[in-house]
């Protein structure tokens, strides 16, 4: 099948194709969420004001970018976009592992020891992947969520542009910051490999055209534009430490995220809020 | 958010001499409504009356974010998880602007926003009372935003003609972005207050809870109560246009109706609208807790300034590694 | 270390709405240098606005008014009214006895676009 589909009811007449859909489209959801849910964690917390409320634009933008994933997804027929984005297993979700990760030592409530190299390096590497996955679907078969990619890429060029203002910022000041950026990158080259796969339906979704590029190719443009601005670049291959999040594994992290971020959904599910 | 108050054992200010003709042509320009500018010559006593009333409005929107900001991951859908970011979001960004317009106050004294943070976290710059409150539950959330920032607005809006013309132009952006935060909080609460049971009861149980923080948020009504108010000296200089009770009776109109439409209680049977005397009767909250509210031995002060001071000192190599301009942008 | 008050530095942030637009001042700012003035700007004061373009510049770079000059320099006669349409006033009665229309702003501005041929 190569045509265009235009509605989610012709999507939900071809078993395979759906099925592909749904699984790239939680992928893209699930990435966003965890992302943006960590960024939420951070609000107050940035290392000057004014970077405070431009983060959390860009947190803000990010989740809304999640929930119109889970609207396509509702439109297939998955289930309600909040009971997605609130109510599904650490097994299910698809997000990459080191989406995840903790923001530092600590949580927000309680000596939140978060560390800003982190969440620098995090979500450059991140920005800079979803751009090319994001050109990779923008003309995808899927035309609702072509029309979704096409949109999210307008705003985000800020995101991407912001954080890497930060990675020359400080990969080019002081010997501490240096350093921190430094480990940082050392660590998310061992765990951010799975961010980049598209999981055991792969295939099915470059051969149905739902992604214009294979993750091969989507992984050599990632390295191609983090080693134009990395000034030391990590020998080794990229890993994939705690496993694959697009298979549903995942760490201790996504627990504690869920179970934050559905505490009050989970208070009274038959509750409108 | 914000409003000013007083823990009745604030520093003497020096007297300083000053040239009474100046201090005249000063004077004639506050009467005649005329905006004073940074850079204009003002008496100290104005000069540091509007440090301290913008420094505690300023710190105090940044401190009043940590307890909303509890909620933020945590909020129950995903409309909800946008609405209450962008809301804390502009907390943060008023504590920005103001800032900014207290530091330009300061800067004949040599003092910067790095002094701000450390008078903070020294408690020689107090924040508000409400923020040293914990909060409990999701209905906190819609409570702050609702209530808590109702009173905010009564007290802000009373300063959109402020005689100091950064402030004014700070207090026009910010009240503004105050209609968003109303109809935020107002979202909230009707979802509770129209909802099941348990949303009811936590609803209840909120207001309970924040009401007397509600009734000290505009501060005593007279200096006697806590043994000092700066209220005279921003009247005189046309700085607030009401005195602290005036606001709180402005507040208890424009609110109960609504608290009562709800079918919501609060927690003081004495309370109704005296046609007569023309205001609302109620009991007094414990002003000597309110003293030591402010004074950092709130329920939540001591964690909330400790989560501020983590903030700023974990941070501080970030800072410091901007110094240098960054290479190949 | 260094004292973050020597090298955070005020920037005045100016936006435009549309290109008709003027740059209107919004706010300032503190930011380490211009890039990240910029980076900052935006969502800091323009949120929920339209912009098409944004200005950071240095405040130190600005020659302001002084107190003074904003007293004794901001004063005008009320007597120019050569300089305005105000003073040519008298011209709508005297085409009107011609049976012409006046030529005024809202005309004037009207002119967009001319017959084509």
């Amino acid at each position: 099948m190569s045509k265009l589909i235009e509605t989610a009811e012709l999507a939900k007449q071809d078993a395979t194709y759906l099925q592909a859909l749904k699984e790239l489209l939680f992928q893209l959801a699930d990435d966003d969420l965890l992302i943006a849910f960590r960024g939420s964690e951070w609000l107050g917390l940035a290392p000057h004001v004014e970077e405070d409320v431009a983060y959390s634009s860009i947190t803000q933008n990010t989740m809304g970018h999640a929930a119109m994933y889970y609207n396509l997804l509702e439109e297939l027929g998955a289930g309600e976009a909040d009971i997605l984005a609130h109510g599904r297993k650490p097994e299910e979700r698809r997000n990459g592992i080191y989406l995840e990760k903790r923001n530092g030592e600590g949580t927000y409530l309680d000596e939140p020891y978060y560390d800003w190299a982190l969440a620098v390096v995090r979500n450059y590497f991140y920005e800079t992947f979803k751009k090319i996955k994001l050109e990779a679907i923008a003309t995808s078969s899927y035309k609702p969520l072509a029309n979704v990619a096409r949109k999210v890429l307008m705003e985000h060029p800020y995101h991407l542009a912001h954080w890497k203002l930060w990675m020359k910022q400080l990969g080019s000041s002081s010997e501490e910051a240096k350093k921190r950026i430094q480990d940082r990158i050392n660590e998310a080259w061992a765990e951010f490999a799975d961010v980049l796969e598209l999981g055991s339906l792969a295939n099915d979704m470059r051969s149905l055209n739902l992604v214009m590029i294979g993750e091969e190719e989507m992984k050599d443009k990632w390295l191609e534009e983090i080693q134009s601005v990395l000034v030391e670049i990590p020998v080794g291959p990229l890993g994939k430490k705690y496993g694959s999040g697009r298979n549903g594994e995942h760490t201790m992290d996504l627990e504690q995220a869920l179970n934050t971020l559905a505490e009050v959904y989970n208070s009274d599910k038959t509750a409108a809020w | 958010m914000y409003n000013y108050v007083e823990d009745g054992d604030s520093k003497t200010t020096a007297y300083v001499e000053h040239d009474q003709a100046k201090y005249d042509a000063f004077m004639a320009r506050i009467e005649a409504g005329d905006k004073i500018e940074a850079d204009d010559w003002m008496p100290e006593d104005y000069r540091q009356a509007l440090i301290k009333l913008i420094s505690m409005h300023g710190i105090s929107e940044i401190m009043g974010a940590l307890p909303e900001k509890e909620w933020v991951p945590k909020a129950p859908t995903l409309r909800r998880k946008l609405g209450i970011m962008a809301k804390v979001q502009d907390e943060m960004g008023h504590g920005q602007l103001l800032l900014r317009v207290a530091e330009d106050l300061m800067k004949p004294y040599g003092k910067t926003r790095e002094n701000l943070m450390e008078d903070l976290l020294n408690k020689d710059l107090k924040f508000h009372n409400v923020f040293h409150m914990p909060t409990k539950t999701w209905a906190d959330a819609g409570m702050v935003g609702w209530l808590v920032d109702g009173a905010a607005i009564i007290s802000q809006t009373n300063m959109l003609d402020a005689s100091y013309g950064p402030y004014q132009r700070a207090l026009q952006r910010i009240c503004q972005e105050e209609v968003f935060h109303a109809q935020h909080g107002e979202s909230i609460i009707m979802a509770l207050a129209e909802g099941n049971d348990y949303q009811r009861d936590i609803l209840q149980e909120s207001l309970n809870r924040w009401w007397p923080s509600l009734l000290m948020f505009f501060g005593p009504a007279s200096a006697e109560t806590t043994g000092s108010s700066k209220q005279d000296i921003m009247i005189k200089y046309k700085i607030r246009k009401s005195t602290n009770e005036e606001l709180r009776q402005a507040f208890l109109s424009k609110y109960m109706p609504r608290v009562f439409s709800l079918g919501l209680t609060v927690p003081d049977e004495t309370i109704h609208y005296d046609e007569n005397e023309e205001k609302w009767i109620y009991k007094q909250p414990d002003w000597e807790e309110f003293k030591q509210i402010i004074r950092g031995n709130g329920p939540r002060s001591k964690e909330r300034l400790r989560i501020r001071e983590i903030a700023y000192e974990n941070n501080r190599w970030v800072r410091q590694a901007l110094a240098t301009e960054p290479v190949g942008v | 270390m260094a004292k973050e008050s020597d090298f955070y530095q005020v920037y005045e942030v100016f936006s435009r709405r549309g290109s008709k637009a003027p740059m209107q001042h919004q706010f300032s700012l503190l930011a380490p240098n211009r890039e990240m003035a910029m980076m900052m700007a935006q969502e800091n004061f323009m949120r929920r606005e339209e912009v098409i373009d944004v200005w950071v510049v240095k405040q130190n770079d600005i020659r302001k008014m002084t107190s003074e000059e904003r007293q004794s320099m901001t004063n005008r006669l009320d007597n120019k009214q050569y300089r305005t349409t105000k003073g040519y006033g008298y011209l709508r009665q005297k085409w009107k006895e011609k049976e012409q229309g006046m030529l005024d702003e809202k005309e004037i501005m009207s002119w967009k676009e001319v017959k084509k041929k």
